[in-house]
């Protein structure tokens, strides 16, 4: 698709991944300044790769997913009962997570990708409710039931285990490879096809386009994402809480998503930055309430700026703009067309 | 028949009882207004709270005539306010923001009553017992059954005929149903519709509040439980056909008898209804009784 040396590739992915690894692997620096403790910064990063996903699905395709959580959370169990029974090493339970996530996905996918949007949205969290009652009742004693999975060994790497820095390491890495594979989707003819799910499939069908085919694609790749988090969320922290595969788990990646801006891939993940340093050093200040006042902000980012964080910024540009002189700019709306 | 089989049908009865009511307001406002509506578990939730606490204060028959109303208010308060301006968005906005207004109130109710249960009493007069079997001969020995569990059987039917009829044998339902047809004409010949649109989102959450009232002493009051009674309900809804009042009827009986006679089983009883949402939508996509069409 694109010539080596197109200097349309380096605007579009070397240079915003490079951002944003600089941003991530520079973390452990400056995070501590604004009131982020260590360990805070890994966390985001793995909620960074869970939203991101769910971006690929909402954003692009217009699916809107309720039950994300059962990705990351049978992830999760995956992941914390390999480390338990196989193997105190990473890489057969993180294998083990994506190919568990690869056969959920690949079935929900099948049943509920030809449905449209509200049916899917239901029908999402029913799957993920199921899920966590199962969890909870019928494999309560692979699941350790209402208590989580606990007393899993520390997880390892090649025989290293992993603390703070090496794990904070390999969660950047992922977080950074994910967003290069994001960007890499969105400007690939597969992240076309999603688009044009999203602006009208009809049409996309006429055109003799299999588009149940790209959705259910969409639907795995999305899922993956989520499995990868709850992957690492685990080997993180080796404890699966049973909250991993509640709805609110599904909710905290719809709310991060939707006030960072859906369909940005950047927003999304400023969302997921934002809710996490939130809920984890705003809520000092602001006390338990912390999540009624991120429920105003998410209403009202849904009445008056649908757009989130992105579309803040966009108009405060635009405003700047405006502000300087309608004389030597005399279009100035021009550029802050294309999303 | 047996008194085992019979008491397990009456209990169905009741479980479906409950889920009814949630889904009916649920499947009229979105059969009216194309609105999924995620804050409806809140707006449940909303009525037993406020149920708790008239009734604690003033007895539990105030309680009845002002709790549907008040949420009727608050409805109408909230479809005025912010729904309203949604109806030209795509369907996932309209999720997204009414799951904002349920996080809302959930924060909001937590906040200030506290995240544990708050017992909900019966009032007097229906917290004893029925002796079924003075009434019904086929039964053979002591059949008892709560006086209150028989009073919310009783108070579904009546609000599931009285919607019923209200959509059926009046000009206001006609209006209704004529605006859930094509909206656009009925705007042409001068009705204005946007005001029952208010009022039918008003219904809906006044129907959510006789849900809470009656409910709540049997579902337990804290703020969880507005979206554990969520996804059951939109389960009838969406197994009955998005927007059938009948269909939401039949599908709520189905999954309360579903409950009723899995519960021998507990770790069945805990996913039957998500195996029964997931048989019904392969076999029939649009639920039991959804009309072509719709939503499509």
């Amino acid at each position: 698709m694109s010539d080596p040396g197109d200097t349309n590739a380096l605007r579009g992915e070397v240079l915003p991944v490079a951002i944003f690894a600089a941003i991530a692997l520079t973390m452990p620096l400056w995070f501590p300044w604004i009131g982020g403790y260590s360990g805070l910064d890994t966390k985001i990063l793995i909620f960074v790769i869970f939203v991101l996903g769910f971006d690929l699905l909402l954003g692009f395709t217009g699916y809107l997913s309720f039950g994300h959580a059962a990705f990351f959370g049978t992830s999760a169990y995956t992941t914390g009962l390999t480390l338990l029974h196989f193997s105190a090493e990473i890489i057969p339970a993180m294998l083990m997570s994506v190919l568990v996530t690869f056969v959920l996905a690949l079935l929900i996918g099948l049943l509920l990708t030809k449905r449209t949007g509200i049916y899917f949205a239901i029908l999402t969290l029913a799957f993920a409710s199921m899920l966590y009652r199962a969890a909870l009742s019928i494999f309560s004693d692979w699941t350790g039931g209402d208590n989580g999975l606990t007393g899993l060994p520390t997880p390892v790497l090649f025989g290293q285990p992993l603390h703070d820095t090496p794990m904070f390491l390999l969660v950047a890495a992922f977080a950074i490879l994910g967003f290069w594979i994001a960007l890499r989707i969105a400007r690939s003819p597969f992240g076309l096809m999603l688009r044009a799910i999203k602006s009208n499939q009809e049409r996309l069908a006429y055109t003799g386009v299999d588009v149940s085919l790209y959705k259910l694609w969409g639907f795995i790749v999305s899922g993956l994402y989520g499995g990868v988090a709850g992957s690492l969320m685990v080997i993180y922290e080796p404890y699966v809480a049973t909250h991993f595969l509640h709805w609110t788990m599904s909710g905290e990646v719809v709310i991060m998503a939707v006030i960072g801006g859906v369909g940005t891939l950047i927003g999304p993940m400023i969302g997921a930055g934002f809710m996490m340093y939130f809920e984890n050093v705003a809520s000092a200040w602001i006390g338990e309430q912390w999540l009624l006042v991120l429920g105003l902000l998410f209403v009202l980012i849904m009445m008056y700026m649908p757009g989130g964080f992105m579309e803040g910024g966009r108009r405060l540009r635009a405003w700047f703009r405006h502000r300087r002189g309608i004389a030597d700019a005399p279009t100035p709306e021009e550029n802050d067309t294309h999303g | 028949m047996s008194n085992a089989v019979f008491l397990q049908l009456l209990t169905g009865l009741q479980l479906g009882a409950i889920y009814m009511l949630i889904a009916l307001g649920l499947t009229l406002i979105f059969g009216t207004l194309g609105v999924v509506n995620f804050a409806h578990g809140a707006l449940f939730m909303l009525g037993a709270y406020l149920g708790v606490i008239i009734a604690g204060e003033t007895g539990f028959l105030l309680a009845i005539l002002l709790v549907p109303p008040l949420l009727f208010l608050i409805g109408l308060l909230l479809e005025r306010g912010i729904i309203q301006h949604f109806y030209d968005r795509p369907h996932t906005d309209q999720i997204l923001v009414t799951f904002g207004i349920a996080i809302v109130v959930q924060e909001a109710l937590k906040w200030i009553f506290g995240a544990n249960n708050i017992p909900f009493p019966t009032p007097s007069w229906g917290s004893g017992v029925v002796m079924l079997h003075e009434y019904l001969p086929f039964l053979d020995g002591i059949v008892v059954y709560p006086q209150w569990r028989l009073i919310l059987v009783v108070v579904s039917l009546v609000t599931v005929l009285a919607l019923f009829g209200l959509l059926q044998f009046t000009r206001f339902g006609l209006v209704v149903r004529a605006g859930m047809r094509d909206s656009e004409i009925l705007r042409f010949l001068g009705i204005n519709i946007e005001r029952r649109f208010a009022i039918v989102f008003g219904l809906g959450a006044g129907i959510a509040g006789i849900a809470g009232l009656f409910g709540g002493p049997v579902t337990q009051v804290y703020p969880g439980i507005g979206m554990a009674y969520l996804v059951p309900s939109f389960l009838v809804v969406v197994i009955g056909g998005m927007g059938s009042v009948p269909g939401a009827v039949l599908a709520a009986l189905l999954l309360g008898m579903a409950l009723s006679f899995s519960a021998e089983y507990s770790n069945i009883q805990q996913i039957i209804i998500y195996l029964i949402a997931v048989i019904v939508l392969l076999v029939r996509p649009r639920g039991l009784l959804g009309k072509k069409g719709v939503l499509e």
